[in-house]
């Protein structure tokens, strides 16, 4: 890690991508952490919590975003609220678990109690503060921070003072959001009370970038996909075999890196299509739990809506700059930059409301055998975010390549197409990530 | 309160199954296992529903095959260097239990040592063993690591 002696110029900042080319300090460099928190944490929207966790008054969710730690509250208005979690009175951190249902949050240092819109309650002993203290001056309260938007129950936040609607910044992923939701037999999701939290020593994009590549599988996840190529089929008691065919599905070659569909999205998002056609992930018409999900379905949307929302065939979904869905399965990684070389990436699973509870099953299996801190999948992409880091933290032959499929990609009005295992969307990502960081004040 | 030869055998079972993993010895680690037997390690302090709430491992014979393959890969990126451990297991006290099984739990400490990093796992092991001649198959194995619900790097040897 290293610390510019000034904050980068929008100048600086264009110096370090090329069109087939980044400068390591972009992973590296603490100044470029810092006006990323600033100009990309700091002011897109954010995906900070599910509606699901927020439903009564009180409820609510603890996270971070760009430099602060906050409380996504439901309050008794029902309206949801983002406070920072820290006592005006002394500055203390108020609330030290991830979710819950608080009436009131009371700092254990002096008890001054706030309501979940921020506001404070009470304080012990009233009369030893000054005349001029009052309980509704909002220098008393929990400060508020940034504004909260939802999308079919997806809340977003940012602490831009002018964003866009959020609608404009998902644009096009939208789709994705919806067809989760749609997937719900009950016409809702909630998200999994368990997930994971897996920390790796390297900075926040390099997951972003990993999770659009699909050229690294197959030597990454060779460890994986070879036992499992010689493991016998249908041999465990516990889950028909899903896990063994999630293994399996990482051997690429070139008819997946040929095959499989890139798209790369103004803004930095991307998305792909799927990697996983076979066994219970291929939701097939000869798997009886398949069928009851799709009668459940059928009779909320109708025979010719569902064959629409089942058709969407992807893989990774990648919300700039921190979310990637996996529809079809539940699943929904958020990226958490800690600093410039250390990231938290938050695993969850969904349930789809009215659908059987073997499809909940399979999220939750999907979950553990791709997101487990001893899963035999991503713990090897991990290590290679590391070695990145590792590599990229001294100054010899600075710039990296992200060229492939250059020449061959499909550039169109709304976004590029490629079809050959192809680093566009990191080059994609690369191209928004100079116009956020060069984005005047707003 | 179980006989003390049962105790000490049991007591003597889990010091094997310690030692194999040290050793690096997994596939006969594996034979210490039912061929139904499973390992779990649960995501959640006092979990006890492993198909609705997400396991850190929670895998039947067939699938801690293909774990044990994989330890034993040399292409395993995150067992490059092979990490090296203490697995220590104390405070073991068993039960009978029906149809001439047993029980048994056990506080663990497992230190792992690799390249630059060295990390400390501790917690609480429940076993269901059952008789196999004059030792002891696992019928299940749970896991119950102090940090379950913690902030995790990647793991990758069996505790």
């Amino acid at each position: 890690m290293e610390q510019s002696a000034s904050p980068l110029t929008s100048d600086e900042i264009r110096s370090l991508v090329r069109p087939d080319h980044v400068h390591r300090r972009a992973y590296a460099d603490a100044a470029v952490f810092q006006l990323e928190q600033e100009r990309i944490f700091g002011r897109l929207w954010i995906y900070v919590a599910h509606e699901s966790q927020l439903k009564m008054p009180g409820d609510f969710v603890r996270t971070r975003l760009a430099a602060f730690e906050v409380l996504v509250t439901r309050h008794t208005d029902g309206n949801i609220y983002m406070l920072q979690n820290r006592c005006p009175h002394r500055g203390a951190r108020i609330c030290m678990v991830d979710r819950g249902n608080a009436k009131v949050f009371s700092c254990p240092y002096h008890a001054w109690s706030f309501r979940p819109d921020g506001s404070l309650d009470s304080v012990p002993h009233r009369k030893s503060y000054p005349e001029a203290f009052r309980l509704d001056d909002p220098q008393n309260h929990m400060q508020r921070v940034g504004r909260v938007a939802v999308y079919r129950g997806f809340v977003f936040a940012t602490l831009n003072k002018n964003p866009e609607p959020l609608v404009h910044h998902l644009g096009q992923m939208t789709e994705i959001i919806d067809n989760l939701v749609d997937r719900a037999p009950a016409g809702e999701v909630e998200i999994a009370d368990s997930s994971f939290a897996l920390e790796y020593r390297g900075n926040w994009k390099l997951h972003l970038e990993n999770a659009a590549d699909i050229f690294h599988p197959s030597f990454v996840h060779n460890s994986s996909v070879a036992p499992a190529r010689r493991a016998p089929a249908n041999a465990s008691i516990l889950d028909q075999d899903q896990t063994r065919e999630m293994l399996l599905a990482n051997g690429f070659g070139p008819a997946e890196w040929e095959g499989i569909q890139l798209n790369g999205l103004s803004g930095g998002h991307a998305f792909m299509t799927n990697i996983y056609n076979k066994g219970v992930l291929a939701s097939q018409d000869t798997d009886p739990v398949a069928a009851r999900y799709r009668a459940a379905l059928t009779e909320r949307l109708g025979p010719e809506r569902v064959a629409r929302v089942l058709a969407m065939n992807r893989f990774n979904n990648i919300i700039y700059p921190n979310l990637v869905v996996n529809a079809q399965y539940q699943q929904m990684r958020v990226t958490v930059p800690v600093s410039v070389d250390r990231t938290i990436v938050h695993i969850h699973c969904f349930r789809l409301k009215g659908a059987p509870d073997e499809m909940f099953h399979r999220a939750v299996r999907f979950l553990t055998t791709l997101g487990s801190p001893m899963s035999m999948i991503f713990s090897d992409d991990v290590e290679m975010l590391e070695r990145c880091q590792q590599g990229l933290a001294s100054d010899v032959g600075p710039w990296i390549d992200f060229s492939r499929g250059i020449g061959m990609d499909r550039h169109g009005p709304d976004g590029s197409i490629s079809g050959a295992a192809s680093e566009m969307p990191m080059r994609v990502q690369f191209e928004a990530w100079v116009n956020y960081l060069t984005a005047e004040a707003v | 309160m179980l006989d003390y030869e049962t105790q000490r055998q049991i007591e003597l079972f889990l010091f094997e199954e310690a030692r194999l993993l040290d050793a690096g010895k997994f596939a006969e680690w594996l034979k210490l296992y039912e061929p139904q037997g499973i390992y779990w390690m649960p995501s959640q302090s006092g979990q006890t529903d492993p198909l609705n709430v997400a396991s850190i491992v929670y895998e039947d014979h067939a699938i801690l095959s293909i774990r044990v393959q994989r330890l034993l890969e040399a292409r395993a990126l995150v067992l490059t260097p092979m990490p090296r451990t203490t697995h220590l297991v104390s405070n073991i006290e068993a039960q009978e239990a029906e149809g001439g099984d047993f029980t048994a739990t056990a506080a663990f400490i497992c230190v792992e040592h690799q390249a630059d990093k060295q990390k400390i796992f501790s917690g609480q092991h429940t076993y269901q063993l059952a008789r196999k001649d004059d030792s002891f198959r696992i019928k299940m194995k749970r896991v119950a690591l102090l940090n379950s619900d913690g902030v995790h790097s990647p793991m990758a040897v069996p505790l």
